[in-house]
């Protein structure tokens, strides 16, 4: 091979990672870092992109040069030379992209040691860790805060700078908890409690996406994750303490939000929209087609949903989970949606 | 003369009896024969279930859901017996007289001939393409209505059930109904004209292993028609969901699986036993062309891990229909576990739909290049590195499912390091460019779009085999890209490639070479088009299997669509080019390409039994630029199985 021929190749492969890096850093990839943890995952990021790019430059090289150099003229009936190969390329080869994929390993394996990490040095600090209890249903997401009194919120509220232990489970099926904000991603599996570290490092609301195929509400069930100041967070969570350890009041409107009813019915009083269940705002019109009661209807909708299945609308969406709502919440739900919003 | 009347006279004997006549025809092997043996196997299978819940004493004995899922056993048997597929097995178990070289049944005389039960590996090759085809188009119009739904966010033409349908019935026929299958046609074509064999080693076998196809495409699209929709639990069809939340369509695709799954296990074990045993003379494991090794470590992958896969479907099926407890947790189930046994088919799957199409592309490279194959041992020996390396990788998929968590780095390494084989190959056919001289036609356009497309979806591949990166990008559309660039930039690429490069060969006529091209280069722009900015989607957070996302991601979303359908135009250039040139193209000469290996050695399409004269092979296959090389010479010794027929 001549020294020009080198130089061509050579300067085509340089074109050609010049080409991929402009790509790689022009276009904004990545999400805007808010944990400890996704910090860590961009660095393994460009060291693969780099490594990516040299590759991608090295065979997009010898493709582009080939076709240039080597072309046979129309009619050639000539063949190449019988190169069969080459013992000492052949090695080059192997062993090269042994030694990459060996860094790639390495470096991956200390970032998953990382971020798997819980940050549990000072147990007298109240918040290190923050514990929260993640629960998922078709299609919601709760949050409790086991020290703060078991409270629970449909959005995920966590103090910034604080080393945070989710522990990540479902009652029904698999679903996926992930805030791409975070890079920290985790399935929510039936029968075990998953955990997953986040260390928040920027205030802001998150947006909370489930990525398993959890039915036909899987698209809608997302949350947000508000990252706000380690005061505001304790003045809430203490709040929500306090709420808990009052007179005991359940209002039927707050077990349909806890619960999520949203997330799949339409109800007015409480500005749900949502179509993958039946109306809530024409019950009274089911009843009648189901030939019940309106109040005994709606009780026997929630806790055997296959009982009666309103035409139009699949057998086995409405999850059977809400069987095991206590009684007083039970009651106040069912008076809330009978009442059309009104208890 | 024309390449048709050429088939009629030399590529067929004549019938050995006449024909039935009156309702006697109604008795004979065929179509007229499978309406009512269909039914009454579907008789049969109610009476069976209904006496079986009779005895027992359950209630009720008429159960709708118990029914369809036994009838999608008992049917499809019903249709093999009908067209034909048991009857020389049949004959000779009752001691009827069998005639074990009856070859009636055996290449074809005319289209019809296409429609029935055939024992020549070569009709069943194209029946193989053709059906495969026919899937690829309707599996490719679904994906057509995905993306017309995603144009906008919100909800436009399709409600979720019928959405998460769509790409559920996709995926599913595009990996059981296209690529595997396709590739298995191919096969089918080229292996025993490759290695000199006048067939397969079990051409019955070979016949019910292609009939299997059409009842596993059409219950999977029959699924549609089950009452509460199809299965909508994605093609991975995870438990719970899929054991639990799903209507009766659900198990339609589950016996749908079993029935490919039956149908590649069969094929693969006829691949294995005709390589090993009905090689020609002189026809080494290291004379073997490479698609010919390809096609060997492929059939060893379908057969040992195939039924890991129809094990986790019974296991579904049997939690869906009769509430077993196989996954459910609250009973002491382990959802996890369907995963394992899924991913331990589902990632060798994979090399199942990649290690063919290496095959196909090293022929036409070397062809093409008018070169050896660079380092052809070591080409054959990172098959099979990749074959080992296969079955220890699983667990990827898994990164952030919740199983063990030592298993992550273990997983991780063997991930990476199955991308050391992965390169051998791709460095392997540039040094076979190098110095070569390349003839840019059709085959060979697709050879080097596949290989520059499988090196992005290769190296997105690192990005996932990575523990942290995967745990950002798992489960979106990040994945969505990295597939389609692996088996759309990948399989996709080498099924054209080789459609195209054996076209003169099966059908005797020649392709039009511009449309070829257009086609090409339409197939390149939209697809990359369409699925580079996947990449982008799912690092910035859209999840995957979803009808409805956040409005940000709208104008990405509307561009891909667009290119979608340009991508889908392309189909139309590649099938008008297949149908012309099958009916009107020019007729081929017996090796257009130049070619040293054994099928371009005999007439296009080649005689019934292949070979008229046995070859013998005395050198490698890619000699090229070696003055006087040889792969095969012909010294006058007539196949013996032909002096039998005759």
């Amino acid at each position: 091979m001549r020294r020009g021929s080198i130089v061509q190749l050579v300067a085509i492969g340089v074109l050609c990672g010049a080409g991929a890096t402009a790509v790689a850093l022009l276009v904004p990839w990545l999400p805007d870092p808010a944990s400890k943890q996704a910090d860590r995952i961009d660095f393994v990021f460009w060291f693969v992109t780099a490594i990516s790019i040299a590759i991608f430059a090295l065979v997009a090289a010898v493709i582009i040069y080939s076709l240039i150099k080597f072309r046979a003229r129309p009619d050639e009936d000539a063949d190449g030379p019988p190169i069969h190969g080459n013992t000492g390329l052949e090695i080059a080869w192997t062993a090269v992209p042994a030694v990459l994929v060996t860094a790639i390993a390495i470096v991956s394996a200390v970032v998953l040691g990382q971020n798997s990490r819980v940050a549990s040095a000072s147990r007298a600090r109240p918040l290190d860790p923050l514990v929260v209890d993640v629960i998922s249903q078709q299609f919601a997401w709760s949050f409790k805060y086991p020290d703060y009194g078991d409270a629970v919120s449909a959005t995920l509220r966590l103090p910034v700078h604080t080393p945070v232990k989710l522990e990540i489970t479902s009652l029904d099926v698999i679903h996926s908890f992930w805030v791409p904000e975070f890079s920290q991603k985790q399935d929510a599996v039936p029968g075990s409690i998953n955990p997953l570290v986040i260390n928040p490092t920027r205030t802001g609301h998150f947006p909370v996406i489930c990525t398993e195929l959890c039915g036909l509400g899987h698209a809608l069930m997302r949350s947000t994750a508000i990252v706000t100041s380690k005061d505001a967070f304790l003045a809430w969570a203490n709040g929500q303490k306090q709420k808990l350890a009052g007179p005991p009041s359940v209002s039927g409107k707050a077990v349909f939000t806890a619960n999520a009813c949203s997330s799949c019915h339409t109800f007015t009083p409480a500005g749900a929209t949502a179509k993958i269940g039946p109306d809530l705002d024409k019950l009274a019109a089911e009843a009648k087609r189901a030939g019940q009661p309106l109040d005994s209807f709606i009780r026997e909708s929630i806790v055997n949903p296959s009982a009666y299945v309103e035409p139009g609308f699949p057998n086995g969406i409405m999850p059977t989970t809400f069987a095991t709502l206590p009684k007083p919440q039970l009651d106040a739900l069912v008076a809330y949606l009978a009442s059309g919003g009104k208890q | 003369m024309t390449g048709a009347a050429y088939v009629e006279e030399q590529h067929a004997p004549a019938p050995s009896s006449s024909p039935p006549s009156g309702w006697h025809r109604l008795l004979a092997p065929g179509w007229l024969r499978v309406p009512w043996m269909m039914l009454l196997f579907f008789g049969i299978g109610i009476g069976i279930t209904c006496l079986v819940r009779w005895l027992e004493g359950w209630d009720p004995i008429w159960d709708g859901q118990v029914i369809t899922t036994v009838s999608l056993v008992t049917v499809p048997i019903g249709f093999l017996a009908g067209i034909g597929g048991f009857d020389y097995w049949v004959r000779y178990a009752i001691g009827s007289p069998t005639r074990p070289e009856d070859h009636s049944g055996h290449g074809a005389r005319s289209w019809r001939d296409y429609f029935r039960i055939n024992t020549d590996h070569k009709v069943i090759g194209i029946q193989y393409l053709v059906t495969t085809i026919f899937f690829f188009v309707v599996g490719g119009l679904l994906a057509m209505f995905m993306r017309a739904e995603l144009a906008q966010p919100g909800m436009q033409y399709v409600d979720n059930q019928a959405f998460n349908s769509l790409f559920s019935v996709h995926a599913a026929l595009m990996i059981f109904l296209f690529v595997i299958p396709a590739f298995a046609g191919i096969g089918n074509y080229v292996i025993p004209l490759m290695i000199g064999a006048p067939d397969m080693a079990f051409p019955r076998l070979n016949a019910l292993s292609y009939w299997l196809l059409p009842v596993a495409g059409f219950m999977m699209l029959a699924s549609f028609l089950a009452p509460g929709g199809a299965f909508a639990a994605g093609w991975t069809g995870y438990a719970t969901l899929a054991s639990t939340h799903q209507p009766i369509g659900a198990v339609f695709f589950n016996m749908s699986v079993q029935w490919a799954g039956a149908s590649s296990i069969m094929t693969a074990l006829n691949f294995l036993v005709t390589i090993i045993t009905m090689r020609a003379p002189g026809m080494t494991f290291w004379r073997m062309p490479l698609l010919v090794w390809a096609n060997f470590t492929t059939s060893l992958l379908v057969v040992i891990a195939t039924p890991f896969i129809a094990g986790s479907q019974f296991f579904v099926m049997f939690d869906h229909v009769m509430h077993t407890h196989f996954f459910d947790f609250s009973a002491g189930g382990y959802p996890l576990g369907y995963q394992h046994i899924f991913w331990f088919y589902s990632h060798p799957a994979v090399y199942i739909m990649m290690l063919p199409g290496f095959g196909i592309a090293s022929e036409v490279i070397s062809v093409m290049a008018r070169k050896p194959i660079f380092g052809y041992r070591l080409m054959a020996l990172s098959l099979l590195a990749i074959l080992v390396l296969g079955f220890s990788v699983w667990a990827h998929h898994m990164f952030v499912a919740g199983m063990a968590p030592w298993l992550r780095v273990p997983m991780m390494v063997t991930s990476l390091i199955i991308a050391v084989p992965t390169g051998i190959k791709v460095f392997s056919w540039l040094a076979t460019l190098w110095e070569g001289r390349i003839h840019l036609e059709t085959p060979m356009l697709f050879a080097l779009g596949f290989i520059s497309m499988f090196v992005i979806g290769g190296l997105s591949g690192i990005y996932l085999a990575a523990v942290p990166i995967d745990i950002h990008v798992s489960d979106t559309y990040f994945v969505v890209a990295h597939i389609h660039y692996v088996l759309f930039g990948g399989s996709l690429f080498t099924i054209f490639a080789g459609i195209y490069f054996w076209f003169p060969k099966m059908t005797g006529r020649m392709y039009d070479e511009r449309l070829g091209k257009l086609h090409f280069w339409l197939t390149f722009i939209g697809f990359n088009l369409t699925f580079f900015p996947m990449h982008y989607l799912g690092i910035q957070g859209m999840p995957r299997r979803v009808a409805d996302y956040v409005p940000r991601f709208a104008d990405l979303n509307l561009f891909i669509s667009i290119a979608s359908f340009g991508l889908g135009a392309s189909t139309l250039v590649f099938l008008y080019n297949m149908v012309k040139s099958w009916r009107f193209g020019p007729v081929a000469e017996a090796n257009p390409w130049h070619s040293l290996t054994l099928e371009w050695q005999v007439s296009s399409p080649p005689p019934v039994f292949n070979f008229d004269e046995l070859p013998q092979v005395v050198g490698n296959p890619y000699e090229y630029g070696v003055p006087g090389a040889r792969h095969a010479v012909f010294n006058g010794d007539r196949a013996p199985e032909l002096e039998e027929v005759r």
